[in-house]
């Protein structure tokens, strides 16, 4: 039933280096803020249980492995979001853990038919699927990477888990879902087209919906979160949609959206600390107190938005790509989320950037800016020379 | 058609693209060499375009470099791309050469630079793709480098540039989702597109209709406009000469001619050519009526900079050879007479430090040469003959008129292009009295001719006016109109620009002998007085803003009016306006409904357990009593 069930392709292959890098990233600018001297070390294991469950789903073919990965994952949000053990931040952590705990217990019944059905956990050799079978495993899915309707405890989880794991939580946690998504209903096995139609439509529903909410946001936080909810469904776009550029587009969207959104998660982070506010309306003209902040941030929404020397171009138009290919509908849908997403960015960074400076400023930690800088430089350099991560999926054994 | 460089083999359309984004980036990172590596930059990049132009105007170069993300790397480049690539080209080095002195010592003058250079090199490419992918790809880099140039303000530009990329961000991802639907439904988004596709499908016509808006946009026509006046208060003139008057306008026109009649053939579709009347017709009346009442130098050209382009893509509407060949024509004029003037104006600013037109006059004795540019080119766009901008609105004209045969609506779009024509000329009457003539106010007896390199740029797009104008049949049409589009235009009307001149210069000549000869150059001087009092000349002054300042206080124009200062024609307001009423919606309604049904499901369980915590009381005989009434149930079911 269980056992060591890890193997090697382009796809995991690629996520892992992607996950790890921006685990790293994290530490890295941990180092310099986490300064609490009492779980600090609780911090760095959750630190690392949630990078090694991301390479774990991204690299098992067992089901049932990937489950207890997945809880881990569950667990290690659980203790992060609720790391200043104040009273809002409890109440947080718990709205994270029961949502993904249940939805979790929903998908293990599903996971369970698919065993009875098949004999196996394997997800290779899993050719029968049931639809119910599915629908409990979506839950799952839909829980974990914040997909309407289960998608609400992503606002409490950001606005109290440390900024400098935030990015963590946007670049791998919450990827692990549309991993799921991808490795056991698009593997070629699974016939149902209302299905995958559905599923579309729920993750066009949620960009634009979010992506609204996003737009109104008051607090940096609750615009990061929105933002995050928006994206991931243009992944999960991409991925039911399928098809080549479906899946490329998707799997480019994991690598653009987790280098941005970890990148802007740090920014937001030395922005927060340095004015001590989190209210967009109060904070104004960080541009000149840093431009290479304003710089770097400025690479990172672009990177978000879709704009060309971002790597965030070429994953929003193979998710386009891949959609109109299905039906011109869905590409309407996501051009409109699209269109939402460049609306509330630059608002986001016009407020933050620009018009008068505000009051009171601290230092800016070197060490974060260094971070944001490198995170928007590799999202620059890999729009630029597309042809490598490209070649990369679409080689022999890729997409 | 590649060159040696340092013994290596690159192809010039290469560098045409890389050279300018060199010298800028390196100008950029060491600022003691700017100049150098900027001159580096844009004379060399000059120097293969018109390489490239010469040898397009022989042969297509059309090669397949690269194939990334799926498509092709294709560079083709055809008449019409090697003559925008050549005007492109032109414009960026008038504008360096007038920047040199415009913007020394002004505030992030290396940044303002770097984005020329940067605006230089996406537009090159995005002439130069053979794909419409990688065009939408410069396109993008353009959204870019805007943004970036438009921040480079006189004052605070933030808000200017938000909206110029909402804007243009918008459109683009219109413009996107159109090019992916042609890849869809046409498996193909490579140039030359043969046979042309029909628009016979309604997703074709979408994506016609998507493609179009993108183009449009750039090119800044109505309704998505809106950024062009916005932006004109807060940046300096010489951005507002490369980016709205030249170089957006060769790339907007470019892409809807490419779109209308290379890629799509749209003469079969009379609707949607009515539609693009329709657009230049408004744009044209709507855009000079709030040119009229502007007391600004820069919004005053601004709108005008708006207004001219309904008259290209009327041009283009009509789907008869000549109105198109109009359209292009009118496009490149355009480019020349407004820049022109956007330069002039600028060196007015510069000496004067004011672009408000009430402070202004008189400055015709102070820079003639300056007047003479400003005045050739504000009768060039006022379509005055025998200036360029009459021959082109001629040819749009006579588009028009031949369309008799096929649409009753025609009268409508000749009239309103001849209104605009006479209202163009009637507030630039306005703006040349406030800055030239009348009376100048003390402050301004100081002010000098501008220096020579901001001149020169001036006077060789005037001078371009002129010989556009008077040699339009020799020269642009003859080398760079007519070959650049794909069908034989008929005979041009009755007009002969040579004629016609020379016959004007002896009525010039006449006026002028009368005029000396007569008691004119003598004119009587009066004091002027009010209520016994003799005014100084200071007060007595007449300023030029409020020309037509009738025009906005008639009823109806009125609130027209008060409604456009306000606001209320500005697509961005209604953008915002729309998606933010629907992001209440979304987050007030959908997303609280889901949280409240979260509170919801969290206070039942809190309930049930509540329920069930009442059972567990802790008291011994509660349990003994729970156990006996199990044990009864368990007997009575055995029983049974």
């Amino acid at each position: 039933m269980i056992g060591l069930d890890f193997f090697l392709d382009r796809f995991g292959i690629f996520l892992s280096a992607l996950f790890i890098f921006i685990g790293l990233m994290s530490f890295i600018y941990s180092l310099v803020t986490i300064k609490q001297k009492g779980h600090r070390l609780e911090y760095y294991l959750m630190l690392l249980l949630i990078v090694g469950s991301g390479v774990g789903v991204a690299l098992s073919y067992n089901l049932l492995l990937i489950f207890i990965f997945w809880e881990i994952s569950t667990f290690a949000i659980w203790r992060t979001v609720g790391f200043y053990r104040k009273e809002e931040n409890i109440h947080a952590a718990n709205i994270t853990f029961f949502i993904n705990f249940a939805a979790a217990a929903i998908m293990l019944i599903g996971l369970v038919i698919l065993y009875l059905d098949n004999g196996t956990f394997n997800f290779f050799e899993i050719k029968i699927y049931n639809d119910l079978a599915s629908v409990f495993i979506l839950i799952g899915i839909l829980a974990k990477s914040v997909t309407i309707p289960l998608h609400i405890w992503l606002v409490p989880a950001y606005k109290s888990v440390p900024s400098a794991i935030g990015g963590c939580l946007a670049g791998i946690a919450e990827n692990i879902g549309v991993i799921l998504f991808l490795r056991l209903f698009t593997a070629g096995n699974y016939f149902a087209p209302e299905f995958f139609n559905v599923v579309a439509w729920l993750a066009i529903a949620t960009s634009i919906i979010a992506g609204g909410a996003a737009l109104l946001s008051k607090d940096l936080r609750d615009l990061l979160a929105f933002s995050t909810i928006s994206q991931i469904g243009f992944i999960l776009l991409g991925f039911a949609v399928g098809g080549t550029y479906g899946m490329m587009g998707g799997a480019l969207y994991i690598l653009a959206h987790a280098l941005a959104k970890s990148g802007l998660f740090y920014g937001v982070g030395i922005i927060e600390d340095a004015t001590g506010k989190s209210d967009l309306n109060a904070i104004s003209g960080m541009f000149k107190v840093s431009p290479v902040l304003g710089v770097s941030m400025a690479f990172l929404a672009c990177s978000i938005v879709g704009f060309f020397p971002m790597i965030g171009f070429f994953a929003k138009l193979g998710v386009i790509v891949g959609a109109v290919e299905k039906s011109g509908y869905f590409g309407i849908g996501a051009i409109v989320a699209a269109v939402f997403t460049i609306l509330y960015i630059i608002r986001f960074y016009n407020k933050l950037f620009f018009g008068e400076k505000t009051g009171k400023i601290k230092n800016i930690s070197y060490t974060g800016l260094t971070v944001v800088f490198i995170l928007a430089l590799v999202s620059l350099l890999l729009g630029i020379f597309i042809y490598f991560p490209e070649n990369y999926l679409m080689g022999n054994g890729g997409f | 058609m590649s060159v040696n460089i340092l013994g290596f083999e690159i192809e010039m359309y290469y560098l045409v693209i890389l050279l300018p984004l060199i010298g800028g980036l390196f100008g950029y990172l060491i600022n003691r060499l700017r100049t150098e590596f900027n001159f580096v930059g844009f004379v060399l990049t000059l120097f293969f375009a018109i390489k490239l132009f010469i040898i397009s105007r022989n042969e297509v170069i059309s090669q397949v470099t690269a194939t990334i993300f799926g498509f092709d790397a294709k560079i083709y480049i055809d008449s019409l791309a090697g003559f925008i690539l050549l005007f492109n080209a032109i414009f960026a080095f008038l504008i360096w050469v007038y920047s040199l002195k415009a913007m020394s010592k002004k505030p992030r003058e290396r940044a303002y630079y770097l984005y020329i250079a940067l605006t230089l090199a996406a537009a090159n490419g995005v002439v130069l793709s053979g794909n419409l992918i990688f065009l939408l790809i410069f396109w993008n880099v353009l959204v870019f480098s805007l943004y970036g140039i438009l921040l480079v303000g006189k004052k605070d530009s933030s808000f200017a540039a938000r909206k110029a990329i909402t804007i243009i961000g918008v459109a683009d991802f219109a413009m996107m989702l159109g090019i992916v639907i042609l890849l869809v439904k046409t498996g193909t988004v490579n140039f030359p597109f043969a046979p042309k596709i029909l628009l016979n499908d309604p997703w074709l016509i979408f994506s016609y209709i998507l493609i179009f808006i993108g183009a449009i946009a750039k090119a800044g026509a109505m309704p998505l406009h809106t950024w062009i006046p916005e932006s004109a208060k807060v940046v300096p003139a010489s951005t507002m000469a490369f980016i709205p008057a030249s170089l957006d306008k060769l790339l907007g026109i470019y892409l809807l001619i490419r779109v209308s009649y290379f890629i799509f053939d749209i003469s079969g579709s009379m609707p949607i050519r009515i539609i693009l009347m329709a657009i230049g017709a408004i744009t044209i009346i709507a855009a000079v009526m709030m040119a009229m009442v502007q007391k600004e130098a820069m919004r005053l050209l601004s709108f005008h900079a708006v207004s001219q382009v309904g008259y290209m893509v009327m041009g283009i509407g009509t789907g008869i050879p000549i109105g198109i060949a109009g359209g292009l024509f009118h496009m490149i004029n355009h480019a020349i007479y407004k820049s022109c003037l956007f330069l002039s104006a600028g060196s007015v600013e510069h000496r004067t430090k004011t672009t408000q037109l009430d402070n202004l006059g008189g400055l015709g004795t102070k820079m003639p040469v300056t007047m003479f540019t400003f005045i050739v080119a504000a009768f060039a766009i006022s379509g005055v003959p025998p200036f360029n901008g009459f021959y082109s609105k001629w040819m749009v004209y006579q588009g028009v008129v031949e369309l008799s045969g096929e649409t009753n609506l025609w009268p409508i779009f000749l009239i309103a292009a001849m209104f605009g024509s006479v209202l163009t000329l009637a507030s630039f009457l306005k703006m040349i009295h406030s800055l030239f003539l009348g009376q100048r106010p003390k402050v301004l007896n100081k002010v000098r001719e501008a220096r020579f390199d901001m001149v020169v740029p001036s006077l060789i797009l005037a001078s371009a006016c002129i010989i556009f104008g008077v040699f339009a049949k020799a020269i642009p049409l003859k080398h760079l109109i007519l070959p650049a589009l794909p069908f034989e235009i008929g005979e041009i009307g009755f007009w002969d620009p040579r004629l016609a001149t020379i016959l004007i210069i002896v009525g010039v000549i006449i006026g002028l002998i009368v005029f000396l000869l007569g008691t004119a150059k003598k004119p009587r001087r009066s004091k002027v007085f009010v209520g016994g009092e003799i005014l100084d000349e200071e007060a007595a002054r007449i300023t030029g803003p409020n020309f037509y300042s009738s025009v906005n206080t008639l009823g109806m124009l009125k609130k027209t009016y008060d409604f456009g200062e306000g606001g209320a024609f500005d697509f961005y307001n209604y953008l915002l306006g729309i998606t933010r009423g629907l992001a209440v919606v979304f987050r007030d309604v959908i997303n609280s409904s889901f949280v409240g049904a979260y509170k919801f499901i969290g206070k039942l369980i809190s309930a049930l357990s509540r329920l069930t915590s009442a059972l567990h009381t802790g008291e011994l005989y509660n349990y003994v009593g729970w156990l006996f009434l199990g044990g009864i149930i368990i007997l009575i079911l055995l029983v049974l």
